[in-house]
């Protein structure tokens, strides 16, 4: 329900200045089985995760953190 | 007598510190309420807000506690259960049906014939409830602050005031929210001493102290909403200290329902606070240290008190307590009295606590330690400031006697629980769902552990069955304004020409985000003025990108799966959107500006995703590309019919012939003065520019082709005519006409994917999906009928699509759409039915399949 999200270039903002933009994923896959794992299916583990955030409301740049999808709390330095 | 309340066309005195309750009961209202479906009396039982019995309409609010709210001069108050009246409720027959009325009576006896739950149902809801919505009361509306503090503390008695005045003492930020005035509820003075000197010292250290703020919900973070009497708190805290106190026992027994029963705390509180005794004699049943100074403070305010030890078999009594039958050492013993008061324990209030799941929830006082001392109290809230906590002290359950309420507020007696779990509801949690016990104003406040308990002691539960329902806000009663807080402000984005819109009569209506006329009053004759002669049309709410830098080229061409490399300065393509999936999200135009620089105009409703998508691929390339969102600072005219450009010319020296400007090409020119880049396009199938200009010259402009237009008979045209006139060429609206999962070939759109191009997004999985072929695709239609959106497609009597646009067209003459159809390996059904109708599957596009009327 709450949940700051560090930006590097705004400090610690609330989650609702962001949109989620879901697992971090490589950009592309050497074979067509890799791009369909790549692209389809997402790991959604309990535990810490990477992810990309976007700051809609804020600087409008990208953020990668990782966060611990088991007790919502961002790693500190992930 | 200007301090009187209104109350039932009666006037109540309001003497200094009552509360509703306190003034009423003086004046000798003994029925607050009738219970929710047997309409048995109910008054005043726990007076700290835990309750329902006190429930009673505040000027025009229904549902409000009367012993938690302030008695004020003026205030109307009246009792709304109970018909005709609370005193005199002939509903209250139902309570002597009780016995025939198991759990979920009505609607498993009105469920045949089908018909009688029309007319059954409107009895019942006006037989049961216990107030009427004020309707037609504008809601208020209530600002939301988010406030943030190193510690909350929730509850301003000891504990609370001591975890405060500790916590500020080393510098922290602390915010103490109680639901009353602090001090209230106690009614002896030691107590309320020690509060007042704990108040004080948290103020001195800096403490800020917020009453009458209710913490209804603990979410993570953690995260407290906080209900204030004229807004709401969004509370982000490092560290919450529930210091909530704790409720009396509530004891099953007959009667224990009656007016007239109390917990001991509401009755010395309405005794040694208000001065009003409960009654003439009480029987006073205790297992606690407090019995003694309860008994004391009765006797003080006139009342003769015979104190017991032993359990209640049974409260007896019509209008009210009578006598009272209590099991002691001795035996069985029956007394005569008009006040039961009981003092056999605590529920801790530990709602919040339980909604906690991070380790900066702690408890403090009664809630983890019920009935501790003022010193342990204090000495608890130090330690939680300290973030040390007791685990919770179990608090005895109050053994059930033969029957009673279990559930005040819900009106579920012991009885009917073990009916229910005679019918199989094994478990607190689906004894809780199937006879709503915990279910009401109270949230389980006073019934939640018995429940558990009642699941938990049968034999043949399981162990889980018994445990205590799950706690979820709301904690404490809100009202629904209470949880809008914030949220009646509407963002509505507006083009510089919606002024100019209203003023020639455009019907406004919400397309998306923005506001958008629908028509100008005639669809048709719009139509006809785009085919025939000119239409204007404010489109400025296309999403435009300007995308400059050294890599602004490779990153279009490695995201867009049409070739950017290679366009020419001053040409435009158009463009689809696809995810890495392979499935469509957005499509416009994209056009070459000369320099390295292209400007992306892609639909009104995706202009956010698309800004976070194209940041996106910067970022994550690497590439030196600079990505302007000019979907604000510029607007847009579509200026489209086959006379567009002699308005044009009218109004510029620049050249726009066919020559120097054809279809899909774009310049900048000077209209009317202003500055604009026009593209030539061609959505609604006719010549078209489109001008994009700075927001701020629109109306000047607009008015100018307005004018120079008005010879060749110009027409402003909206969203209606746009969706006929964009049908009638095949374009698809992305979202109506597509689903979330459609490739290109789907859709009909695969020339709009450049096969030999080596990478783009999306290119790997459009491989694999265009060698299986489409289950389903879009197809154009020409319906023998009325058209109509959203009515199914079927063949032989077998529903095989959908149809997802549909208009009557008068230039092509026939009623034509564009539907879903579902295939068998790549074959589609060609005879088929648009609900009754019969439908022709056709090329697209049905006006002008060459083009030719744009290549002019």
């Amino acid at each position: 329900m709450s949940l700051a999200i560090p930006c590097p270039r705004c400090g610690p903002r609330p989650f609702e200045e962001f949109s989620f933009g879901g697992e971090l994923r490589a950009l592309s896959s050497p074979d067509a089985e890799g791009d369909f794992v790549r692209v389809y299916l997402r790991e959604n583990a309990p535990g810490p995760q990477a992810e990309r955030w976007f700051h809609a409301y804020g600087c409008r740049r990208w953020v990668t953190v990782v966060r611990d999808t088991a007790t919502n709390r961002i790693v500190p330095g992930g | 007598m200007g301090d009187d309340l209104r109350f039932e066309g009666t006037r109540v005195a309001v003497e200094a510190g009552d509360t509703v309750a306190s003034a009423l009961y003086r004046s000798g209202v003994r029925t607050f309420t009738r219970s929710l479906k047997y309409h048995r009396r109910r008054g005043p039982y726990c007076l700290t807000g835990d309750c329902p019995n006190c429930l009673v309409n505040v000027d025009g609010e229904p549902g409000v506690r009367a012993c938690t709210t302030v008695a004020s001069p003026g205030q109307v108050v009246r009792r709304e259960a109970g018909w005709p009246s609370p005193d005199h409720d002939l509903l209250n027959v139902t309570d002597h049906l009780h016995p025939l009325m198991p759990v979920s009576f009505y609607s498993k006896t009105f469920i045949r014939p089908r018909s009688a739950w029309r007319w059954a149902e409107r009895v019942i809801r006006r037989a049961t409830g216990i107030g009427r919505l004020p309707m037609g009361r504008a809601p208020r509306l209530r600002p939301a602050t988010t406030l943030h503090a190193d510690v909350l503390v929730v509850g301003g008695g000891v504990a609370g005031l001591a975890a405060a005045a500790e916590a500020a003492s080393d510098g922290r930020r602390v915010v103490v929210v109680d639901e009353g005035r602090l001090g209230e509820k106690p009614w002896d003075p030691v107590t309320i001493e020690r509060i007042e000197s704990l108040a004080a010292s948290a103020r001195a250290a800096g403490a800020e102290i917020l009453e009458r703020h209710t913490a209804v919900g603990l979410y993570e973070g953690p995260f407290v909403p906080v209900v204030g009497p004229d807004e709401t708190l969004h509370v982000e805290a490092g560290r919450v200290i529930a210091a909530t106190g704790a409720v009396e026992a509530h004891a099953v027994f007959p009667g224990n329902d009656l007016p007239g029963v109390f917990l001991a705390r509401g009755a010395a509180r309405l005794a040694g606070r208000h001065g009003v005794a409960p009654g003439r004699r009480a029987a006073l049943v205790t297992t606690t240290d407090e019995g003694a100074s309860t008994a004391s403070v009765l006797r003080d305010a006139g009342m003769e008190v015979e104190a017991i030890e032993g359990s209640v078999v049974a409260a007896e009594g019509r209008r009210r307590v009578r006598a009272v039958v209590v099991d002691t050492v001795t035996g069985p013993r029956r007394i005569a009295c008009d006040t039961l008061v009981l003092s056999l324990g605590w529920a801790p209030r530990d709602a919040l606590l339980r909604m906690g799941t991070d380790d900066e929830v702690l408890g403090a006082g009664d809630v983890v330690i019920p009935g501790c001392s003022i010193e342990a109290a204090e000495e608890s809230g130090r330690r939680a400031a300290r973030g040390q906590t007791d685990p919770p002290v179990d608090a005895p359950i109050v053994p059930f006697a033969s029957d009673g309420y279990v559930c005040l507020c819900e009106d579920v007696s012991l009885h009917d629980l073990e009916r229910s779990w005679a019918e199989g509801w094994r478990s607190s949690e689906i004894l809780k769902r199937y006879t709503t016990t915990t279910m009401g104003p109270c949230q389980g406040a006073v019934c939640g552990r018995l429940l558990a308990s009642f699941a938990g002691a049968r034999a043949d539960a399981v162990a889980t069955r018994g445990t205590r329902t799950t706690a979820r806000p709301p904690a404490r009663p809100l009202a629904l304004e209470d949880l809008a807080a914030g949220v009646d402000e509407v963002i509505e984005r507006r083009t510089s020409l919606h002024e100019r819109h209203l003023e020639l009569g455009g019907r406004p209506i919400h397309s998306g985000a923005w506001m958008r006329p629908s028509t100008f009053g005639d669809v048709r004759e719009e139509i006809r003025s785009v085919r025939e002669r000119v239409g204007l049309m404010d489109v400025g709410t296309l999403a435009k990108f300007l995308v400059a830098g050294r890599d602004a080229e490779e990153l279009l061409d490695r995201i867009l799966p049409t070739r950017v490399r290679g366009l020419a300065p001053g040409r435009s393509r158009y463009a689809i959107v696809l995810s890495e999936a392979g499935y469509v999200v957005d499509d416009g135009l994209i056009a070459a500006l000369g320099d390295g620089r292209f400007f992306l105009c892609t639909t009104s409703g995706g202009a956010a995703s698309m800004e976070a998508w194209l940041r996106d691929r910067i970022d994550r390339w690497a590439l030196h590309a600079h990505l302007l969102d000019q979907t604000s600072e510029l607007g847009a005219i579509l200026v489209a019919g086959p006379t567009a450009r002699s308005v044009l010319e009218r109004l510029t020296e620049d050249d726009v012939s066919a020559t120097t400007l054809p279809h899909m090409a774009h310049a900048r020119i000077t209209v009317a003065g202003v500055r604009c880049r026009a593209l030539r396009v061609g959505f609604v199938g006719e010549l078209g520019f489109e001008l994009h200009h700075p927001r701020s010259r629109g109306p000047e402009l607009y008015d100018a082709l307005l004018e120079a237009g008005r010879t060749e008979g110009v027409q402003p045209f909206g969203l209606d005519a746009l969706d006929v006139l964009r049908l009638e060429k095949g374009h698809i609206y992305l979202g109506q006409d597509t689903l979330p999962d459609d490739h290109p070939e789907k859709l009909g759109l695969s020339w709009a994917v450049d096969g030999d191009k080596e990478d783009f997004v999306g290119k790997h999985a459009l491989e694999r999906m265009f060698a299986i072929p489409p289950e389903r695709k879009l197809v154009g239609l020409r319906i023998e009928g009325a058209p109509a959106r959203g009515i199914p497609l079927s063949s032989g009597g077998r529903v095989v699509g959908r149809v997802t646009s549909a208009a009557r067209s008068d230039a092509v003459g026939a009623t034509v759409g564009l539907g879903w159809l579902r295939g068998n390996d790549g074959t589609f059904p060609t005879d088929l039915r648009a609900g009754d109708a019969v439908a022709r599957v056709v090329p697209t596009p049905f006006y002008d399949p060459e083009g030719e009327r744009l290549r002019v």
